[in-house]
């Protein structure tokens, strides 16, 4: 007989599936790809050299950290460092200094993220810490950055970073209309009636939500030709990512169905100038909604994995926000509520184990 | 055809049945020595009654129950003793075992054979599947006896028979459901009449097309199953057939049913029909680590080693061997160790096939939470049991979960889940017994 065979040891099961860590991180950045070029075309190359130096950012402040703590290096191109700088990125205004990136970026790793433990550790969605940590150090930089779309290629196109033309907003803000507001903005202002309408006269309130509300307006909300942050104005590309997404099997839709729902429906609720006369669809278009509904809602690591629990999670994500646009102090609430949100996860988790198959209820 | 019954969760594996599946099953002779195990089934290990130099008759008892959850052991073989002690075996580490020197092939009936079983008593016949040492063939080895004698109090009124077989790779069930439909139909009529049940039913995956269209022809309902892993799974099987919750810490006779293997079917019917022991079993030799796949009829007791030969051995990139299916079944270092009941298959996986994941971080999918079978959160009570809190882990579930290794096979970050759990499961019976 041969000399004896011996074979290797290991756990069950002994296939493997074809999902990886490194294969879910690259769908997502493969899903960004469309919106990042929505964002070239209408903001410009500098666009792109802002994403690359966040992206850059991230990759040397993820090596750095693991270096520090002598952890394996190889995380570096697990590409979850690469989808951080990305949706950092994607949460600039356009006219941001070049440093502002990289500055948020090396935050968003080396604070919210590694010294949470890394990967799958951190308790808050690190490119919305990031952006909160540059909101918080740098305000004037990070709110009034602003380009209107397609300025870059030639002067005058007669739209503003609201998508209202350029004339009418001249009258709402009597002021400067290009580097001007973001249609969040002027909606805040709608909120306060007295004053818009002691400003530009009887009625004028009205007037300005109607062309908020205007077709014109919706289109170019949904294609992206308004102003806002890098990532976040094109809805059609990034609800093509997203699609994607769904496709491979990355993307649960439980959590963005119930936050922009829910967006929807206060938006309706009091999203107006008063009790159920809002308008749904420009609160879920408008602002970071989309991007943040797609793509920072749906964050695996921050956001719970029970069923139920990521309806919760997106229910409360959009409630927070519909209330700060409505009564807080910023126009837009979307990465404040996600963070916050970010914070009741385990406690979530904790409290929406689903019934085991067989499970019982037990009295008391 | 309407939409096929299933369960919630689940995954697919590949299946890579086609390896195997149209190969006719082949007997295998008994080899030379067979090295029959003492724990062949779940539960108590028989005691032995021979000893080295004894004579022994095929069919002959070696070993005597020990307890309500253990069964008696026969010789697969006529011949003589060589020793008694402990071996290595494919189920557990080591475990108390009789080698004996083959001589003859001959003779194994060795109760009364009863061609016309209902002139006995339910009772009677289920004495005859407990002394002919019958046991779950689908991999568990749960003694069939036990199964066939609910409390008085339970009401048993549907028996499913699992011709499910879920695990990928394996055919050996497929083969026998189309080589001989005939002893397993027998095999359920037997335990229809030994459980009283108004309804019987066989559950069939609709990768098997063939066995759904011949077991109807022969009459048998036949619940076709969507081919999805675990559908084979006890729980998830009458969820799906008969929409009936098994509940937690529960058995199927708690919601009126007895699941059974279609190979239990068969091992029933020769030991009322013929007077046989259960000495023998039906195993799927496969993998890309073997030359040429095969469906084998082999004594308990055959050598890994044997069933390998007539699989036309090894290929050269053969990296791991394991003992029943790919997602359940158990590595094994060595093949010099015997086939036993639960042997379903005797896998060769080749390095290309065979898992070789770095383990990393878990990233919170909830990827193995949407597809446990079981509803639970698997990373949660891995991470619990990782971190040694039993308690915790108890909490969460962790003794309901079925080790069908759904969870590890979907994640991304390649975490041993359903490892962790076993262990778990393991401290918490360990802590159990200890407290008791």
């Amino acid at each position: 007989m041969a000399e004896p065979r011996y074979f290797e040891l290991a756990v069950s099961p002994h296939v493997e599936g074809h999902q990886t860590t490194r294969k879910v991180m690259f769908d997502v950045v493969i899903a960004l790809l469309p919106a990042l070029a929505a964002a070239v075309w209408f903001f410009g190359p500098r666009a792109l050299l802002l994403v690359v130096l966040s992206v850059g950012a991230a990759l040397v402040a993820e090596y750095a950290s693991l270096r520090f703590m002598k952890r394996p290096i190889s995380f570096v191109l697990d590409g979850s460092a690469i989808v951080t700088g990305i949706l950092l990125a994607f949460n600039l205004p356009p006219a941001v200094p070049w440093w502002i990136p990289v500055a948020g970026s090396a935050f968003a790793i080396v604070v919210a993220k590694q010294a949470f433990g890394g990967l799958g550790h951190n308790i808050m969605n690190p490119a919305l810490l990031g952006r909160a940590f540059l909101v918080a150090s740098f305000p004037v930089l990070m709110t009034a950055g602003w380009i209107a779309p397609g300025r870059w290629q030639q002067e005058g196109t007669g739209l503003t970073t609201s998508g209202i033309p350029q004339e009418q907003l001249a009258e709402i803000e009597g002021a400067d209309a290009i580097t001007g507001a973001t249609p969040l903005n002027i909606m805040k202002q709608t909120y306060d009636r007295e004053t818009m309408d002691s400003r530009m006269g009887e009625g004028a309130t009205e007037q300005v939500r109607e062309s908020l509300s205007s077709g014109g307006t919706y289109l170019n909300l949904f294609l992206g030709k308004i102003g806002g942050c890098i990532g976040e104005t094109s809805g059609l590309l990034l609800l093509l990512g997203a699609l994607y997404l769904v496709a491979r099997g990355v993307l649960e839709v439980r959590l963005p169905l119930s936050y922009l729902g829910t967006v929807a429906l206060l938006g309706w609720v009091f999203g107006g100038s008063g009790w159920f006369n809002g308008d749904p669809l420009f609160h879920v278009l408008a602002g970071g909604v989309i991007l943040g509904g797609l793509f920072m809602v749906s964050d695996m690591v921050t956001t719970p994995v029970t069923p139920k629990g990521r309806v919760i999670f997106g229910v409360g994500a959009g409630l927070i926000t519909m209330i700060v646009r409505r009564w807080g102090g910023y126009p837009e609430g979307c990465s404040y509520s996600i963070l916050l949100m970010n914070l009741a996860t385990p406690l979530i988790d904790r409290y929406t184990r689903p019934r085991i198959l067989g499970e019982v209820k037990k009295s008391g | 055809m309407g939409k096929l019954k299933s369960f919630a969760g689940g995954t697919h594996p590949p299946d890579r049945k086609h390896l195997s599946s149209d190969k006719a099953i082949e007997r295998l002779p008994a080899p030379e020595t067979v090295c029959v195990s003492l724990c062949q089934q779940l539960g108590a290990p028989s005691e032995p009654t021979v000893k080295k130099g004894d004579k022994v008759s095929r069919g002959q008892e070696i070993g005597s129950q020990s307890g309500f959850i253990s069964l008696p052991t026969h010789s697969p073989v006529g011949g003589t003793v060589l020793k008694v002690e402990d071996m290595p075996m494919p189920h557990r580490r080591s475990g108390p075992a009789v080698l004996i020197k083959t001589e003859t092939e001959e003779g194994g009936q060795v109760f009364e054979p009863w061609p016309e079983f209902r002139e006995h008593s339910p009772e009677e016949i289920v004495e005859r599947i407990k002394l002919a040492a019958v046991c779950g063939m689908g991999g568990a080895s749960f003694p069939t006896y036990v199964k066939l004698s609910p409390p008085p109090e339970k009401n048993i009124d549907t028996l499913i028979l699992n011709g499910v077989e879920c695990e990928p790779y394996l055919t050996a069930d497929h083969r026998l459901m189309l080589e001989h439909p005939d002893d397993i139909i027998l095999g359920m009529e037997i335990l229809v009449y030994a459980l009283g049940a108004e309804n019987v039913m066989m559950g069939i995956e609709m990768n098997k097309p063939d066995a759904v269209e011949l077991m109807r022809e022969k009459g048998v309902e036949v619940v076709p199953l969507k081919v999805k892993y675990p559908q084979g799974a006890e729980k998830q099987l009458i969820d799906a057939a008969l929409g009936r919750e098994v509940p937690a810490g529960g058995l199927p006779l708690d919601v009126g049913v007895v699941v059974q293997n279609v190979g239990t079917a068969k091992a029933v019917a020769e030991a009322v029909r013929d007077g046989v022991p259960s000495l023998r079993r039906l195993v799927t030799v496969t993998g890309l680590g073997v030359e040429s796949p095969v469906n084998l009829d082999v004594a308990v007791g055959t050598p890994f080693s044997a069933l390998i030969e007539k699989a036309g051995g090894y290929r050269e990139d053969v990296a791991r061997l394991i003992n029943g299916g790919p997602m359940m079944g158990i590595a094994q270092y060595t093949d010099e160790i015997p086939v036993v009941k639960g042997t379903s298959g005797v896998l060769a996986l080749n390095s290309h096939e065979a898992r070789d994941v770095a383990e990393g971080p878990c990233i919170r999918c909830g990827k193995c939470t949407d597809s446990c079978p079981m509803k639970l959160v698997p990373s949660r009570i891995a991470r619990f049991a990782e971190y040694e809190k039993w308690e915790q882990a108890e909490k969460q579930g962790a003794l309901d979960c079925i080790a069908c290794g759904t969870c590890s096979y979907v994640c991304p970050a390649g975490r041993y889940l359903v490892h962790y759990i076993k262990r778990a499961q393991e401290m918490i019976r360990a802590l159990r017994k200890r407290e008791a």
